[in-house]
């Protein structure tokens, strides 16, 4: 048996699975429930039993074949991933505007684009657009203390 | 019946109704095509805006946007592979491969006249037979939609996972996994939280699918360097291709969209199935019909792959108004929260319904008609102003994708953990992709975890905790047969790739 990324993977859900399947046992069901035809853990339980067999059917069975993945961009999607983590930071502090304008004009900027006025128009309008959508033809409020403090929404 | 239908008649062609019907399906259209906002939020968001108008008036509309937002999350899903609703997932699965090969736009007028064809179908459907099907639907049991469901997941396991059923089994055990987590709906007792506050209530539908279709895609357009996924620097409007069909092509199609119509609108009768199911089935049953040749080509661009499920996913948007107008049961999400919005004007859904305000249902129904005639008129023009998206440079197209999913997933909960969340599980679905585990199947166990578990328990309560229930019952044993046999066929695929 050749060890491979499927191999790895069907390894790591026969962990998450037996883990989930022990945690199923240490939900707290009420008293009278316990004996019960059904109770909080039953299902759960199912899942865990279905998640180990065919996690190791897959551990057993899947092909020796190595799959490439060095010529990613592995660098750049994680990027992405913590601008996204950062722009949920900072929506609640700093607005909804300026956030999604700060997060769409990196984003732009890191994946090439050079053009002030593309990123511009691609960015603020699509956003204000957006905005004005929600708070003025569907009552969506969104907090915007930017927006707020130079008078744009009340 | 053929006094409620006049009227019916009469209140649905009044020029306010048809009106509504249109602002319905442009609006339903527009927020559908958009990643991250699929009909029930869209509808959600019309509530209130509903709340001046008589009540035939706003299911009128409300349908209308439902069945936009259907077309519409077709759209995205053939375009950029990112569905925004749940039914529309299989489209893209022959949809977006004939976008890549340069046929955008005869993949956007297959999903236009399919839906129009599987809509006016089961419109039809509904039309002669709504009162005795909801007595078809009124024979299943707890023991039956268990069994049932519990078919809809091997068969997307089976079909929608490109010969990896270990991997697709896997992903549907951990959909189902996720499902349960937050508060059990019955006992209230909170599963797998880890004592996060932000877990009470389960992870959100739309963050998951958000975060393993339109996220997920995003993140791999970039991973890949020279991205096949993406062609978005190709795509030009030029490139669209003809929306128009052969006769070759429109002999092809005809049969499937008969067989799905039907299929689509019995699925979507049965409350809880609704749409995704119908159009994952649709797809599956054209696949394993299909000659071996054809066969092959199913997920790779074939046309009756993707005329299947959007035949079948409008039909089953019909269907599924069955169980809301005539029992007061949703069929789907879709229509749980109509049923919040009946019940907000003071209607009460039910067999009552049907007798004391017959201006409703029959209009609702009439209007189904205007709604799908309105989509076609409306969506076939508009395919290459649609389409145009696919010529957007991909530097631009990620981020605004980010932008949207983000988004959407934001403007449901206004809370920051859910972008958090979203993203961590966006990079583990990426990688999980890269490794060939199909995401539809987790999408559909997830989706269908809560109601498996609801009637499961119903189920062995009543049977004194036996799973006899599985063979004593004619429908549960003719689905558990089924079931069977498909387990049978992939381990008979097993043995003959094998040797």
């Amino acid at each position: 048996m050749r060890i491979n990324l499927s191999r790895i993977s069907a390894l790591i859900f026969l962990l998450l699975f037996s883990i989930y399947s022990y945690l199923s046992g240490e939900i707290k069901v009420f008293t009278f429930d316990v004996d019960a035809p059904f109770n909080a853990k039953t299902f759960p339980r199912l899942i865990s039993y279905i998640g180990i067999l065919f996690s190791f059917l897959a551990l057993i069975f899947s092909k020796n074949e190595d799959e490439p993945v060095s010529q990613y961009e592995w660098l750049k999607v994680f990027v992405l991933f913590v601008l996204v983590f950062s722009y949920g930071l900072i929506i609640k502090t700093a607005g909804f505007f300026l956030s999604t304008n700060l997060f769409l004009i990196i984003a732009y900027y890191y994946l090439g684009v050079r053009s002030i006025k593309l990123i511009f128009f691609c960015s603020v309008p699509v956003v204000a657009g957006l905005q004005f959508l929600l708070h003025e033809l569907l009552d969506v409020y969104i907090r915007d203390p930017l927006l707020q403090s130079i008078g744009i929404i009340s | 019946m053929i006094e409620g239908i006049t009227i019916g008649i009469g209140a649905a062609f009044s020029g306010y109704n048809i009106l509504m019907v249109m602002i319905g399906c442009f609006a339903g259209t527009i927020i559908g095509t958009l990643p991250g906002l699929g009909p029930m939020s869209a509808i959600a968001l019309m509530i209130p805006i509903t709340y001046g108008f008589d009540p035939a008036s706003a299911m009128i509309m409300m349908a209308g946007v439902y069945y936009g937002a259907i077309f519409g999350g077709s759209t995205s899903s053939i375009l950029i592979n990112a569905p925004g609703v749940a039914g529309t997932v299989s489209s893209s699965f022959d949809g977006y491969p004939l976008a890549r090969s340069g046929q955008a736009g005869k993949a956007l007028a297959i999903a236009a006249y399919s839906s129009f064809a599987g809509g006016t179908i089961a419109a039809i459907f509904l039309l002669i037979a709504a009162p005795q099907l909801a007595k078809v639907s009124l024979s299943f049991q707890s023991a039956d939609y268990f069994a049932l469901m519990c078919v809809g997941l091997l068969a997307i396991a089976a079909f929608a996972s490109k010969g990896q059923f270990l991997k697709a089994m896997i992903m549907t055990a951990l959909g189902l996994a996720l499902a349960t987590v937050g508060q059990d709906s019955l006992s209230d007792i909170t599963r797998f939280t880890f004592g996060n506050i932000n877990l009470m209530d389960g992870i959100s539908f739309v963050l998951l699918v958000m975060a393993t279709f339109a996220m997920s895609e995003a993140f791999m357009i970039i991973f890949k360097k020279k991205s096949i996924s993406f062609k978005a620097s190709d795509a030009s409007a030029k490139k669209l291709g003809s929306i128009k069909l052969t006769k070759q092509e429109v002999k092809e199609i005809a049969p499937v969209i008969g067989r799905s119509s039907i299929l689509g609108f019995f699925v979507g009768v049965l409350p809880g199935a609704g749409a995704t199911i119908a159009s994952f089935l649709a797809w599956g049953f054209e696949r394993t019909i299909a000659p071996v040749k054809e066969r092959l080509n199913f997920g790779k661009g074939s046309i009756k792959g993707l005329a299947a499920p959007e035949t079948a996913n409008n039909a089953a948007c019909t269907g599924s108004f069955v169980p809301l107008l005539t029992l007061g049961i949703p069929g789907s999400g879709t229509t749980a929260v109509m049923l919040g919005a009946l019940l907000s004007f003071g209607v009460q859904p039910g067999p009552r319904l049907y007798v004391e305000q017959p201006e409703i249902f029959w209009a609702v129904i009439i209007s189904m008609y205007i709604g799908n005639i309105v989509l076609l008129i409306l969506n076939l023009p508009l395919i290459p102003y649609i389409a145009r998206i696919l010529a957007i440079p991909q530097k631009i197209l990620v981020p605004l994708v980010l932008f949207f999913s983000v988004t959407g997933v934001y403007l449901i909960s206004f809370n920051s953990f859910d972008i958090y969340f979203m993203a961590i599980v966006a990079l583990i679905s990426l990688v999980l992709r890269v490794i060939d585990y199909p995401m539809p199947p987790l999408i559909l166990g997830f989706i269908l975890g809560g109601m498996i578990e609801k009637n499961l328990r119903r189920a062995l309560i009543i049977n004194d905790g036996s799973y006899s229930f599985l063979w004593e019952r004619p429908i549960s044993l003719t689905l558990f047969i089924i079931m069977i046999i498909i387990i049978l066929i992939q381990v008979y695929q097993g043995l003959i790739k094998k040797n």
